[in-house]
């Protein structure tokens, strides 16, 4: 991603010369304020918007919805957007079979006829997510962090190599967000996933991720690395733990 | 009360007061019909028993052709909602369903039963296809509408799984429209009973046809009969949907508390 520009409204930028490289296999995190643009970010990344001015290559192709070539690409992009988009008066299961969804020819998509295989690989991920004995629930009866797996399990059950999510884990309690985090972690380590998740909470970045981008004011303030405890500036090449930590916790303040 | 408000009120009533010198709608001319309605309700309170068997079978005659009439009729305007959704479809597409669908509403039910009456001829028949018509440009009105209004998270976060429009509607705009398309087909079928209960006027079948005939011949005891029928139809169809919809809906529309930001 090369210098990228956004707008909604085509006056104001809410991205302004944002770049960002991501490695295959990388757990990376990016963090901000509310409104500083980190949504926008993950939307320009599943084709969802696409930029005013700059660049964004996936794989070497540009994400954009309606460019047939990216289109099949999305089919491996799980992208978990921070209201979730479950469909509410349907079960677990059936939400989490629409990541099959690509995977089916037409009759069997309209008559819901899906594959013995998919509907076990939909019960393993379920067990996986830790939802087991609950796939015949409806939706909309779920608890917050019941909702988290069951989207986390739509996106899996895509057999994801990249992976997007906007502030999964925000508005959960702190040991509730750990067991989300855990899971994805796990996921990503297992199935060499590309993790790309949205936080503003710069805690739970530093815990989970192997770098972390601070975004704000639709500007890339800081990008770092982590590796065991340290921590790596790379605009800077600083390895300076405590002065970083006082820059972040100013950053991400609500 | 704002002046405004006080402005737009005394507008509305002055407005009325001319509509009405126009349309000769008089209080005084009502007012002096009344002893007229005495002698009808007089008249009708000789109801005719004997009566009872034929009026419920005439009602549900009506009913089966309000129900045809709205099943078939949904199962027509279904599709075309989907066509004429904004959020599904380009302009191109809309555009043009939405017009015709707005063609056919602008036919009362009546005027589509006399065209058929015209078409296929006296009876029942005739009163069914007026009734898919109706029903047709209103569910599909209705379900544009909602589909329109389903919540567009879902869609958003099924479309960026790269799947098939016919899938997006499969999966996520018909099991998020479905809680209104139920009440809706509830609330069709009540007011479609209540029209084919006067389709008969213009010899499209149903009950109506009787009652329009009793009257002519001033026999308001037995049209009284057919009425009371209608009307005892028309409350229990009105607390079987009102059950129907406490039972299936209410309950599928408690939201996802998904707060965001
Ligand atoms: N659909 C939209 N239309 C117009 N402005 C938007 C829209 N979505 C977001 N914005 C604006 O873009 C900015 C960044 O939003 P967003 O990317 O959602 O931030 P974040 O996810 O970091 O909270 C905000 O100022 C917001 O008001
Ligand atoms: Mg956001």
């Amino acid at each position: 991603m090369n210098d990228v520009w956004t707008s909604y409204d085509s006056k104001n930028f809410v991205l302004e010369g944002i770049s960002l490289s991501i490695d295959r296999g990388t757990n990376y995190a990016i963090v901000g304020q509310s409104g500083s643009g980190k949504s926008t970010l993950l939307k320009l990344m599943n084709g969802m918007m696409i930029p005013s001015k700059g660049t964004i290559k996936i794989d070497y192709v540009t994400p954009n919805m309606n460019n047939k070539k990216f289109k099949k690409m999305l089919h491996t992009i799980g992208y978990i957007p921070q209201s979730l988009g479950l469909i509410k008066n349907i079960t677990v299961l059936e939400n989490i079979l629409i990541g099959a969804l690509p995977r089916l020819n037409t009759i069997q998509s309209l008559l819901k006829r899906f594959p013995e295989h998919e509907i076990q690989e939909a019960k393993r991920i379920i067990s996986l997510v830790g939802l087991s004995g609950k796939e015949e629930r409806k939706a909309y009866m779920l608890s917050g962090g019941e909702k988290r797996r069951v989207a986390i399990a739509r996106a899996l059950m895509q057999k994801p190599t990249i992976l997007l999510a906007d502030e999964i884990v925000s508005e959960l309690d702190h040991v509730t967000a750990h067991e989300i985090m855990n899971l994805i972690a796990d996921a990503q380590k297992r199935m060499n996933l590309t993790a790309i998740m949205v936080h503003h909470d710069m805690q739970i970045a530093l815990e989970f991720a192997n770098r972390v981008a601070v975004i704000k004011e639709g500007h890339k303030i800081l990008e770092i690395g982590i590796e065991g405890d340290s921590i790596v500036d790379f605009q800077t090449g600083n390895i300076n733990t405590e002065e970083i930590m006082e820059m972040y916790a100013d950053d991400t303040k609500k | 009360m704002t002046p405004k408000n006080n402005l737009v009120i005394g507008i509305i009533i002055a407005l009325v007061v001319v509509a009405s010198y126009n349309v000769d709608a008089n209080p005084i001319e009502f007012a002096e019909g009344l002893p007229n309605l005495a002698i009808v309700v007089e008249e009708m309170l000789l109801v005719e028993p004997k009566y009872i068997p034929t009026a419920l079978w005439a009602m549900l005659e009506t009913i089966q052709m309000a129900f045809i009439g709205t099943v078939v009729g949904t199962v027509i305007a279904l599709p075309l909602s989907m066509f004429a959704a904004r959020n599904l479809n380009s302009k191109y597409v809309y555009a043009p369903v939405r017009a015709l669908l707005a063609a056919i509403r602008t036919f009362p039910s009546i005027l589509w039963a006399i065209l058929f009456v015209i078409m296929v001829g006296l009876g029942t028949f005739a009163g069914v296809l007026a009734i898919v018509m109706y029903t047709i440009g209103f569910v599909a009105k209705l379900q544009y509408e909602a589909i329109e209004a389903i919540d567009p998270d879902p869609v958003d976060a099924v479309s960026s799984i790269g799947v098939s429009k016919w899938q997006l509607i499969r999966y996520v705009v018909i099991p998020e429209s479905a809680s209104h398309l139920l009440s809706q087909i509830l609330y069709m079928f009540e007011y479609n009973v209540r029209q084919t209960s006067i389709l008969g006027l213009v010899g499209a079948g149903g009950i109506g046809f009787y009652i329009i005939n009793y009257i002519k011949f001033f026999e308001y005891g037995k049209a009284a009969v057919f009425m009371l029928v209608v009307l005892a139809a028309v409350l229990f169809i009105d607390w079987v949907s009102v059950k129907i919809r406490d039972k299936y809906i209410v309950k599928s529309q408690h939201g996802m508390e998904v707060t965001t930001k």
